[in-house]
């Protein structure tokens, strides 16, 4: 699947032959840095994506359905029972002027058909579900009454209302503390299992990846550049964007004092792409070819899929 | 208010009753508190009859150009596109025109008769003023709509409700009008005031409701005695001025609490 948008600057390629496979039941994390088209990349599946400007190109295979050949009618069926999002931001997503239960309904009133009172006593055991004291009283509260880490259970209990078999979480804990980031991911595990549901975590930390995912995929300007099993991916991962975005994090095991890595420059103008690979201005392993040719995926035996000429661990 | 929606049960004759023993008595004169035009017409009758009048109209006005406004303005915000397009060229057009250009313009053409000698009815004359406010009215409104729609249809709660399986219409329903309405409310407010104010000045000017009908009429009737008795003038236009000072002041509060509120989501 491809995304471009219509700019005055020309076309945006925001989205670039990205094709990833979400097994069923299990959890895929998206990595990347800001700006690498991971929300793109999950708005535009779900075809969330709206306006002139957006060229979608490509297809999108759900449970045996194209979506992309479907009315919009016929994906919206699928929204809610199907597919569902959690937003990054649980202050925006939420409607200021309406109250919690109103909202945290309002799916099960479309998608399943209950009745006003069935559907509020349903929100108030998916307010239960995802861990919120007194469901009662906040099913009655605006949300700005409410915590950020509330906002975001009120969020996931919403897109977990019609029982999806796919859900996006689009960096569900960017906005939250840490401890409260900890609490989010674990209740999101504990839903999946519990729920049988499929995920796509977006992030751009390494570490939510590492332990919250079956299979990583890692996103660069765009393109997926690396795809792996989660523990293949730390154990010996090829594509030196990744280990240069796993080396710019923190580690206990460093010597105080020591400086922390950073991957320099910024990526490439995504109206004007360079010939190359994207990350080869700022790749310490970049050799000549890796500015002329735009390296194609390359698989290995094992299934492990990345994008590079000079793959790490190969001999140069 | 209270005269407005009491005023005809109030014990007085008619306002076009003639009290021809008391021409251009001064107010506060035994049995006509406000005193009467050289005409013998009771001055607070008349008020209350021009209250009547001028309130209607102005209420209706907004009420039709406010949901008429507003329905478009939401309409063109949430579309976009040439849909966008094609409202907001039209409301701006309407805006360069001046208000009360405008309404003079429609009511002199849809207020008058072919024959000349034949009288055009009231109710035909408050029709036509109605009409014409709210054509004023629409692009006012509606540009406000527009404007309010789009700081709220892009925000991420509208995205949210779309991945939900909400319809455009649902999500204009439940989540963009409450949030655009208490703009609306507030401006509208607003919006009465300047009505009034047009009602009376395109009274004045002749063309409104004849023969003092309502407070610009009065005004109107009142201008050639200002000589002789001046409170015919004045009595009007202190009704005019509270009313009008009262409902800007309404909508100025409503605005006050509005942006308070805004700045706590």
């Amino acid at each position: 699947m491809s995304v471009n948008f219509d700019t005055p600057r020309g076309s945006l390629e925001a989205v670039r032959g990205v094709d990833i496979e979400i097994p069923a039941g299990m959890s895929v994390g998206v990595v990347g840095e800001s700006g690498s088209g991971k929300t793109v990349m999950c708005r535009a599946a779900m075809g969330l994506l709206q306006g002139s400007t957006v060229n979608r190109t490509g297809t999108v295979i759900f449970d045996g359905h194209e979506l992309t050949a479907m009315s919009k009618e016929q994906v919206r069926e699928l929204f809610g029972s199907g597919m569902a999002m959690i937003f990054q931001d649980p202050l925006t997503a939420l409607n200021p002027v309406r109250r919690i239960g109103a909202q945290v309904s309002e799916g099960l009133r479309i998608r399943l058909g209950m009745s006003k009172s069935d559907a509020m006593a349903r929100s108030k055991e998916l307010l239960e579900l995802v861990r919120i004291p007194n469901a009662a009283a906040v099913l009655k509260s605006f949300p700005y009454q409410l915590s950020g880490g509330m906002r975001q259970r009120v969020m996931i209990a919403i897109a977990i209302a019609c029982n999806p078999k796919l859900l996006f979480a689009d960096e569900p804990t960017t906005a939250l503390d840490v401890t409260v980031q900890a609490q989010i991911l674990q209740l999101l595990r504990e839903l999946r299992e519990d729920l049988k549901m499929s995920m796509v975590l977006v992030t751009h930390d390494l570490g939510v990846v590492a332990g919250n995912t079956d299979y990583v995929a890692v996103m660069y300007a765009g393109e997926v550049v690396e795809y792996a099993p989660t523990k293949k991916l730390f154990a010996d991962m090829r594509m030196p964007y990744t280990e240069a975005l796993l080396d710019s994090i923190p580690r206990v095991d460093h010597k105080s004092g020591t400086r922390l890595s950073v991957i320099a420059g910024r990526l490439p103008d995504p109206t004007n792409r360079p010939a190359g690979c994207g990350f080869a201005p700022r790749c310490k392993y970049a050799q000549d070819k890796c500015t002329t040719d735009h390296p194609e995926l390359k698989t290995d035996p094992d299934g492990h899929i990345y994008r590079c000429w000079f793959p790490i661990g190969e001999a140069l | 208010m209270f005269l407005a929606v009491f005023g005809s049960l109030l014990p007085f004759e008619h306002w076009t009753f003639v009290y021809e023993d008391a021409l251009g008595v001064t107010p506060f004169s035994p049995g006509h508190i406000l005193g009467t035009d050289n005409n013998g017409y009771d001055l607070l009758t008349s008020v209350i009859a021009g209250t009547r009048m001028s309130i209607f109209i102005a209420i209706t006005a907004v009420g039709l150009g406010g949901l008429l406004g507003s329905a478009l303005g939401i309409t063109a915000a949430f579309i976009r596109g040439k849909v966008d397009l094609v409202l907001s060229t039209a409301f701006n057009v309407g805006l360069a025109i001046p208000n009360l250009v405008l309404a003079l313009a429609l009511v002199s053409v849809l207020a008058t008769n072919v024959d000349m000698t034949e009288v055009v009815p009231i109710w035909r004359r408050v029709t036509v003023l109605v009409i014409s406010l709210t054509i004023v009215l629409i692009p006012i409104l509606g540009r406000i709509a527009r404007g309010a729609t789009l700081t709220w249809s892009g925000r991420e709660f509208v995205t949210a409700a779309r991945s939900m399986g909400m319809r455009d219409m649902q999500i204009i329903r439940k989540h963009i009008v409450p949030n655009v309405l208490p703009a609306l409310i507030a401006v509208a407010f607003l919006a009465v005031g300047v009505v009034i104010i047009a009602e009376a000045s395109l009274s004045l000017l002749g063309v409104g409701i004849p023969d003092g009908g309502s407070w610009g009429g009065m005004i109107a009737r009142g201008r050639n005695d200002l000589e002789y008795s001046p409170h015919v003038l004045y009595i009007p236009v202190i009704f005019l001025a509270i009313t009008v000072i009262s409902t800007n002041q309404i909508g100025e509060v409503l605005r006050g609490r509005l942006d308070g509120r805004e700045s706590k989501v």
